[in-house]
């Protein structure tokens, strides 16, 4: 490939890594390559705790009448294992990938709103670390991910647990609405001259029904936490039946965001895989506003599908027919895109690169997965099924399976433009393989011994069961699972060192991201590109095989360079930024001390320097947050793009 | 690239033995729902059967054409020519769109069917009301004329409707071969009918988390003839005739009257909390010990029914079911050895027999 | 054009119109005011639900028409309310057009309007909430009407519901007079237009959730 070859006039990695590390720029920043940065590192650490917590329950669960774990720390390990991997972990990933990529993508030089979105980054960090500070004071929340009403009112559940777990997620969930609003703004009105709708790459549109989702989901879900919060501190009962509150109502507005929430954690890994298996196949995706609009129909469909959550609730045979056809039509928009994505693949010339496999692994696990919801769709088998280990499996096949395969292709496709580095191909595979073996090895089982009747979140159980031998290998495959990720933390450090330096386009990729230097240079796009297609730099590339169908030929071919010239690159300097700002984080840093302070603001724990200490924090935090909001306005005039205009 | 694409064999193989492993796991086990011996759990088999079989079906034409497809368009070469630029083809599209649609109908429809035979409640089902506690079924049958716990009696071949509540936080009613689950919410009732058609015993489970114990929260399904269980009842009303035998628990002798007196004595506590008819302990705060020695397991489901496992539970509560309210209470070595034994005597003393089925 | 020229023209984190034809702010706005629909139609249902429930189980013991909790919900106080915050809106946008038309003491004027407006509304809830507490209505899952205690939920759902709708007033008032410092000083600034327009759009939505909240919950 020609292109590979081509000299590269900005940084390369090894210049920009030497030096100590430059803490300012990070901690600063408004960049959203950086940003994203921060979001993929803090996930992938939230990733390890939350693998910890599920070996932790994996070595209990190895052999029945277990006592390694007591059943507090097992409640609150699953408890804290679910929400890490959904808010800490594959949510932020998401996020943070496509921060990273999606200006890039789409032709920007950075995000719409660049001080929100490192608002959201620290928003995001704050609540993560407020969920993990309740180990230390006193126990982490114990209600489970979903938080079922009663058990959280204060008399079930009297540690301070669960109010970390409100305000910690409430902190999160602030940081996904902006950021979502973010991305909203930044794809629908930042695009470049020629970037129209239905040439926007598949992960940019995917991105773009996420965000829409998350800023109509999760409002019910603030609402929710809020109701029980005040029911915790304040002894509203709004869940508290003996008191007249209503124990499903919580269930209506916790999974009318709730499942939504689950195609927030696929729908951009779903993007990815979308990209991804072109550029392998080296042809364009089978049925572009197929698979795009499917997305969008996903989006809607989850909406009105909360209740098939709650089928054992009595909620009446009528309702339950609708959610089950509602759930049951949601394997339509599913399906095509499944068969978009073989379709894309057949006929091609496919490239089995670790990033491919990860992307055909997912493809394949997500089919179980899907499988598996139909059963789960229907209500009489879903009241066999649910509550037990079938429905764990089930879960595991699409988050893990799906999500977090899928974040490994992205992870394999994308380090290179983000370090300038490839990853190791040959370990790469090898931590493929041993994944993909031992994903089975420990979720498969659970199909079975859900069948077999053991109910989910037991911390222990009775021998003679017939779920011994299964939940033994369950927890053997998880250490493979975890060895497999030590594989790939050792592929990471050892390639930023030495691995092949990354050319522009290491992949002969079709979008904007790889017609610049890897790393990107913090302006991105020396010139704004003018996009004529769907596969701008192919279409570059390969004139003769250019051309989309919905289209007519491109006669125009996309205007993207890749090579600029010194003088063009000094040019560059001109370019302004927005600049450094401590603002964003002194603002999530006060909101997160007030979160604690209001944790403890009625606790009777010692009494009265509890409160006093809880009425301090707040105070602190409202001072650091209105510090925050004078040096924000004056950051917004100084980068003001109608003070910077020149006539 | 070729080694590798040569690799995907593994796949196949991991498939091969899971497949295996599925057929192994359809032994009848003591919780399995792929045996079921009651009319609403056989329902479900019997619509799970087929959408297992269409779903298999499914799984290995997408799999299969995924596997193929991956195979055969593999590259083969570094330097292979740009292959044909093939954008969709709508009537495809459409095809794939409408196709699983059908398969849905089918599934939608056969659903519907089983959902309206699961939720009818036969007016003539023999009423039983569960109520959950954290972290225990107790169950009342007339009206709350018989309250009993943990073991729920039911007629063969007759239909029962439970009605289900709860105490405090949410459970859920399994027994997984006779019934699919139904949630007990605090505030709400909900009801559950089914029949069994052999008898046995069957285990239940609360399915629901539930706080600490929940793990420790089951109950046993006692189907008996209906002969068998109109005698059970009958002398389930029967008030337990003062015992005063004896009982051995962990080497000692336990006598049974001493242990009455324990039960009885306001500063042990016993009383405040259960009832046992025909004595002075009137507590309804725990579950009704009334015919204690008939129950089949001790702490709901967590240790079978022995004097040692009684004494052990009686000597330190807590350790054997972590949170629970009886640990919070008797403090282990608060009871000494000699009347954890009287108590033993007396609890075991009280009982009638039963003409107990195999547990299936 | 030149290179540099060109990158110039394209700087800045959010170009005045983009793709859409849109400012990048009032499109993150109206966004945002979407999912604050969403916020506050699951408050207010929540509180419809349960009031529903109170007047059931009152109606079953005949007790609705002398307990019945909207009672002590006063017409009187909160049409006012509602007139003073309806006027805020008219006065918001006689400031935008003041702004547009470079009418600076014309601005500054329409604008203490709104933030005066606004503040009233904010004590006149202040002063209802104080009365009803005093009336026996609190944050708690019960209420006591002429000395009988009646178990219901309703002064818990409507002072969260009313009390967040509150706050967003509040936060309204702080941006209006960040807003009215930030023109002052700067008055030729070329911004000023559209921060005007967007704290008006938000007090528009905040108007109009009070009119949702005044007409489902004071009014039917």
């Amino acid at each position: 490939m020609a292109i590979a070859e081509q000299k590269l006039t900005s940084v390369s990695p090894a210049t920009a890594s030497s030096g100590s590390f430059p803490w300012r720029t990070w901690l600063a920043t408004v960049d959203h390559k950086k940003i994203g940065i921060i979001y993929i590192v803090s996930a992938f650490v939230f990733f390890l705790l939350g693998g910890i917590e599920a070996m932790l329950m994996r070595v209990q669960l190895g052999t029945p009448n277990n006592t390694f774990l007591s059943a507090d720390v097992y409640n609150q390990l699953f408890t804290m294992h679910a929400t890490t991997m959904i808010f800490l972990m594959v949510m932020p990933m998401n996020v943070g990938i496509g921060n990273y990529v999606v200006p890039l993508m789409i032709g920007a030089r950075d995000m719409a709103f660049p001080r929100l979105n490192a608002l959201s980054i620290w928003l995001f960090l704050g609540g993560g670390l407020l969920l993990y500070l309740s180990f230390l004071t006193g126990g982490a929340p114990n209600g489970g991910w979903f938080a079922y009403a009663p058990l959280t009112q204060v008399q079930y559940s009297p540690t301070a647990g669960m109010d970390y777990w409100i305000l910690g997620l409430g902190l999160t969930g602030i940081a996904s609405i902006a950021g979502a609003l973010n991305f909203i703004v930044t794809v629908l009105n930042m695009r470049a001259p020629g970037m129209s709708i239905n040439r926007m790459p598949l992960f940019v549109w995917m991105n773009l029904v996420v965000s829409f989702i998350i800023i109509f989901a999760f409002p019910t879900f603030t609402v929710g936490s809020i109701q029980l919060l005040f029911d915790r501190q304040f002894g509203a009962a709004f869940f508290n039946p003996a008191q007249g509150g209503d124990a499903v109502l919580w269930q209506h507005l916790f999974w009318f965001f709730g499942h939504p929430e689950v195609y927030i954690l696929i729908l951009p890994v779903m993007g990815m895989i979308s990209e991804i298996l072109p550029v392998f196949s080296r042809k364009p995706i089978f049925g572009y506003s197929f698979v795009a609009f499917s997305g969008v129909g996903i989006g809607f469909l989850g909406f009105i599908v909360w209740a098939h959550h709650m089928f054992g609730v009595g909620m009446g045979p009528m309702a339950n027919a609708f959610f089950a056809a509602a759930s049951m039509v949601i394997a339509i928009p599913t399906g095509v895109k499944i068969f978009n994505w073989i379709a894309t693949m057949w006929a091609g010339d496919v490239r089995l690169t670790t990033a491919m496999l990860y992307a055909i692994g997912f493809i394949s696990m997500f089919i179980i997965g899907g499988i598996s919801g139909i059963t789960l769709a229907s209500p009489p088998i879903d009241l066999q099924q649910t509550d037990t280990y079938y429905v764990v499996a089930h879960l595991h096949y699409v988050l893990f399976g799906g999500s977090i395969l899928g974040l490994f292709a992205g992870a394999f496709y994308w380090f290179p433009k983000m370090t300038g580095r490839l990853l190791n191909e040959r370990i790469g595979k090898i931590q493929f393989w041993l994944m993909m073996i031992s994903f089975n090895i420990t979720f498969f089982p659970m199909h079975i011994v859900g069948t077999e009747g053991m109910p989910r979140r037991i911390y222990t159980y009775e021998a003679g069961m017939g779920w011994d031998m299964w939940n033994l290998i369950e927890t053997i495959g998880t250490f493979l699972l975890a060895f497999s990720v030590l594989i790939f933390i050792y592929n990471v450090l050892s390639s930023l060192r030495n691995g092949e330096v990354a050319s522009n386009d290491p992949w002969d990729a079709a979008t904007l991201e790889w017609t610049m230097p890897s790393p990107p240079p913090s302006y991105n796009f020396l010139h704004i590109p003018v996009v004529n297609s769907r596969r701008p730099l192919w279409d570059a590339k390969y004139p003769h095989a250019a051309g989309d169908d919905h289209h007519g030929p491109s006669s125009a071919p996309s205007q993207v360079r890749y090579e600029y010239t010194d003088e063009e690159t000094e040019g560059a300097k001109d370019i302004h930024m927005p600049s450094l700002t401590f603002s964003p984080m002194i603002f999530s840093g006060g909101l997160t001390v007030a979160s604690l302070g209001f944790i403890y603001i009625n606790k009777d724990i010692l009494g009265l320097p509890t409160r006093v200490a809880a009425l301090g924090f707040i105070l602190i935090g409202i001072v650091m947050v209105s510090i925050a909001i004078r040096g924000w306005i004056l950051d917004s005039r100084k980068d003001s793009p109608y003070l910077s205009q020149h006539h | 690239m070729r080694k590798e694409a040569r690799k995907r064999p593994i796949p196949l193989l991991v498939l091969v033995l899971s497949c295996a492993a599925m057929l192994a796991g359809c032994a009848n086990l003591p919780a399995t729902t792929l045996y079921t011996y009651g009319d609403h759990a056989t329902r479900v088999l019997d619509l799970l059967t087929p959408v297992f079989w269409m779903a298999v079906g499914v799984f290995v034409i997408v799999q299969g054409a995924l596997v193929y497809t991956v195979i055969r368009f593999r590259s083969k070469q570094a330097s292979a020519p740009v292959p044909t630029q093939i954008h969709g083809n709508t009537k495809i599209e459409i095809i794939w769109t409408i196709a699983p649609a059908f398969i849905l109908l089918v599934i939608a429809v056969m659903t519907f069917r089983t959902q309206a035979a699961n939720s009818y409640q036969p007016p003539e089902a023999m009423k039983i009301r569960a109520i959950a506690h954290q972290w225990w079924f107790e169950f009342q049958y007339d009206d709350g004329k018989i309250v009993t716990a943990s073991d729920l009696y039911i007629p063969v071949g007759q239909s029962v409707q439970i009605q289900l509540e709860a105490a405090d936080v949410m459970h859920n009613f399994w027994i997984p071969k006779l019934a699919g689950k139904t949630y007990m919410i605090p505030g709400k009732t909900n009801y559950l009918a089914f029949k069994a058609t052999e008898s046995g015993i069957f285990r239940a489970f609360c399915a629901e988390f539930c706080g600490e114990s929940h793990g420790n929260m089951r109950f046993r399904v006692i189907a008996l003839d209906p002969a068998e269980f109109a005698q059970w009842k009958t002398n389930y009303a029967t008030t337990p005739a003062a015992t005063n035998g004896t009982a051995q628990a962990l080497g000692l002798t336990g006598d049974a009257a001493r242990g009455a007196a324990i039960f009885a004595d306001p500063k042990k506590q016993c009383a405040a909390c259960h009832i046992i008819e025909g004595t002075t302990a009137k507590g309804k705060i725990g579950p009704n010990l009334t015919h204690y020695g008939n129950r089949l397991t001790i702490a709901a489901g967590v240790l079978p029914y022995t004097t040692d496992n009684l004494a052990q539970w009686l000597h330190d509560p807590a350790s054997i079911k972590p949170g629970n309210l009886m640990g919070r209470v008797i403090k282990k070595g608060m009871l000494k050895d000699q009347e954890v034994a009287d108590l033993v005597a007396y609890l075991d003393g009280m009982k009638f027999a039963v003409n107990m089925p195999a547990e299936k | 054009m030149s290179a540099t020229s060109h990158a110039h023209d394209e700087a800045g984190q959010a170009p005045l119109v983009g793709s859409l034809g849109v400012d990048s702010r009032k499109l993150g706005l109206w966004a945002f005011i979407g999912s604050e629909t969403l916020f506050f139609t699951a408050l207010i249902t929540t509180h419809l639900i349960f009031y529903a429930r109170t007047k059931a189980d009152l109606a079953a013991k005949g007790m609705l028409e002398h307990m019945d909790p909207k009672l002590y919900l006063g017409i009187d106080l909160t049409t006012i309310l509602a007139a003073i915050l309806l006027a805020s809106s008219l006065t918001m946008v006689l400031a935008l057009a003041a702004t547009k038309s470079k009418e600076w003491p014309k601005f500054r004027f329409w604008l203490l309007a709104t933030i005066v407006l606004g503040s009233a509304f904010v004590l006149g809830q202040v002063y209802e909430f104080t009365h009803l507490y005093h009336e026996g209505l609190k944050l708690a899952p019960q209420y006591v009407y002429e000395g009988e205690t009646v178990k219901s939920l309703f002064g818990v759902t409507f002072f969260v519901m009313t009390g967040f709708h509150g706050l967003h007033v509040t936060l309204g008032v702080v941006w209006l007079i960040a807003v009215y410092f930030k023109v002052r000083r700067f008055a030729a600034s070329p911004e000023n237009p559209m921060d005007v327009e967007l704290v008006g759009l938000y007090w528009h939505f905040v108007d109009l959730v009070w009119v949702a909240i005044f007409t489902l919950v004071y009014l039917i």
